[in-house]
């Protein structure tokens, strides 16, 4: 069928322009590489089902749907923390300051933790934002003006930063 | 001018020659601002440096191998009905027991008879604690099914037809918007038996550190037969499951299900119905409005309750085909549906349509 093959064609040629920022959007969420490309396959499995890859909104929606399934998946699980802690055990084998390395690692688990306490669409704004995305592709990814970005980010930020001091004994 | 607000300020942070120069003139001389453009500045950093991941490195060509796998090693219609995904088997059988129960009640009521032949539909509007509630019934004894519910998806009407010995109903047209793309539902009679155990009861009540309700005399070892089924669905638009990991309310769910299903039928031994009905209200957890609306139906024996989630319970009686049915939700096309009882067979119309369409497709079924 001449229309399927040029949808798969089109399909391939997202998947491969995309894919990188899909997966890294994810990993931005879970700090897990394996976890963040089963998220990444997962969104453009489920786009391919059902959208046309030739569709204009094809990348906002990959990077929306990208930051939600991996904000669902780390709201949904307790194993992280445990992995984390074991991660951070494992880099202290290598590293030459242990202590320093594992409060970074302690900061990452604590703001994994706040970020899944945000809202969804707060939280959202920071992962696109830091994975490098640009006001105009947020505003896209999120359906709001590219005037709100900014108001959106900053609220964000706010947010979590007083949910990742509030998630801190000091 | 007025302040700078913090979007602004922060996406001055960002792109500091994204700005207008009357803001960037404002900045300057606006201790104000600067104070705040310092705090917003300084939390757009620290964020910044919490949300550092490490380097990711991808193989795009083998990714992709896997993805263009995935779909094909699927089956067509890749999913399942909820009835039988072994993952949610505690879940249904918990369900098939509150439906059981209900029915059984009703049944129950029905006093001298212990099987009913249902006219007429009235709504029993369900909390999730409600289901909840009637879910723990099912650690109160054993079910199982003697013939399993073996729903199936098929591609043609003849195939559905053949499984259900049921009419496939035919839809005269369908409203704007919704997708012509057709799928088909069918499946046999299955029963189920609730056997009663007091012993299994306490057992559950004792973990949940609940005290169990005074259990009537007898209602050990009580069996309560019910037959569902067989029963017909059109399914239409695309059906497709959530991507894992995201909630329900991504999921695609079909625009219309046309469907119609023997209505159901219970049989109770031992128990006396009353009995059963006061045992079941008087679980923990059911609420008032539950309780007011079993209560409330009016000729048990020829009356099939149905129940619905409390928060789409608008529903009215309407005449459909010439016999009585229940009309659910609205006109705003968020969520609508009919439900009708003819010659001993519930149908139902139901999609993400205006009440009035999905009351049109009900009177044009064929």
């Amino acid at each position: 069928m001449a229309t399927s093959r040029t949808d798969d064609e089109s399909f391939e040629a997202l998947f491969r322009a995309e894919y990188a920022r899909v997966a890294g959007i994810a990993n931005r969420v879970l700090m897990d590489q394996h976890e963040a490309e089963d998220v990444a396959q997962e969104v453009f499995v489920d786009f391919h089902r059902l959208h046309s890859a030739s569709a204009q909104y094809a990348p906002a929606w990959l990077h929306r749907a990208a930051a939600h399934s991996a904000l669902n998946r780390l709201r949904g699980s307790r194993r992280r923390q445990k992995r984390e802690v074991a991660q951070a055990a494992e880099a202290n084998d290598r590293i030459v300051d242990p202590q320093k390395l594992f409060e970074a690692s302690e900061d990452r688990r604590q703001v994994r933790e706040a970020l899944a306490r945000l809202a969804p669409k707060p939280a959202a704004v920071l992962v696109l934002r830091a994975s490098g995305l640009s006001y105009a592709e947020v505003a896209q990814a999120l359906g709001v003006g590219i005037g709100q970005v900014g108001t959106l980010l900053r609220r964000a930020e706010a947010a979590l930063r007083k949910e990742v001091t509030s998630g801190t004994s000091l | 001018m007025a302040h700078l607000s913090d979007g602004t300020l922060r996406r001055m942070v960002d792109d500091p020659d994204a700005d207008t120069g009357a803001d960037k003139r404002h900045l300057e001389t606006c201790a104000d601002c600067q104070a705040r453009y310092s705090t917003v500045s300084g939390d757009a950093g620290a964020i910044a440096s919490l949300m550092t991941a490490p380097e990711l490195k991808v193989d795009v060509a083998s990714a992709f191998n896997r993805v263009r796998s995935a779909p094909s090693a699927r089956p067509r219609f890749g999913f399942r009905l909820p009835v039988v995904r072994p993952g949610s088997r505690p879940f249904v059988l918990g369900f098939a027991t509150a439906v059981a129960a209900i029915a059984l009640l009703v049944t129950a009521i029905a006093q001298d008879s212990n099987t009913f032949t249902p006219q007429t539909l009235t709504p029993v509007p369900v909390t999730m604690a409600d289901m909840e509630s009637l879910s723990q019934l099912s650690a109160y004894g054993t079910i199982s099914w003697t013939k399993q519910p073996q729903p199936q998806i098929v591609t043609s009407a003849d195939e559905a037809h053949t499984i259900s010995g049921l009419p496939v109903p035919k839809v005269a047209s369908l409203p704007t918007g919704v997708s012509s793309t057709v799928t088909y539902a069918a499946m046999g009679q299955a029963t189920a038996v609730f056997t009663f155990s007091t012993a299994k009861a306490a057992a559950a009540a004792a973990q949940a550190g609940k005290t169990l309700p005074a259990l009537p005399a007898g209602i050990d070892g009580a069996k309560l037969t019910v037959t569902v089924g067989p029963a017909v669905a059109e399914i239409y638009g695309n059906i497709s499951k959530p991507a894992a990991g995201s909630d329900i309310t991504q999921a695609n769910l079909p625009q219309l299900i046309v469907g119609e299903t023997t209505a159901p039928v219970a049989t109770s031994s031992q128990v006396t119905v009353v009995q059963f009905e006061n045992y079941l209200l008087s679980q923990p957890g059911i609420s008032p409005e539950l309780k007011a609306a079993i209560k409330a139906i009016g000729d048990p024996s020829t009356t099939l309750p149905i129940p619905i989630p409390v928060q789409f319970a608008t529903s009215s009686t309407i005449t459909i085909q010439g016999v009585q049915g229940l009309a659910l939700g609205d006109n705003t096309g968020v969520g609508a549906g009919v439900i009708w009882i003819k010659h001993g067979v519930v149908y139902g119309v139901i999609g993400t349509i205006k009440r009035d369409d999905a009351v049109d497709i009900a009177n044009h079924l064929t």
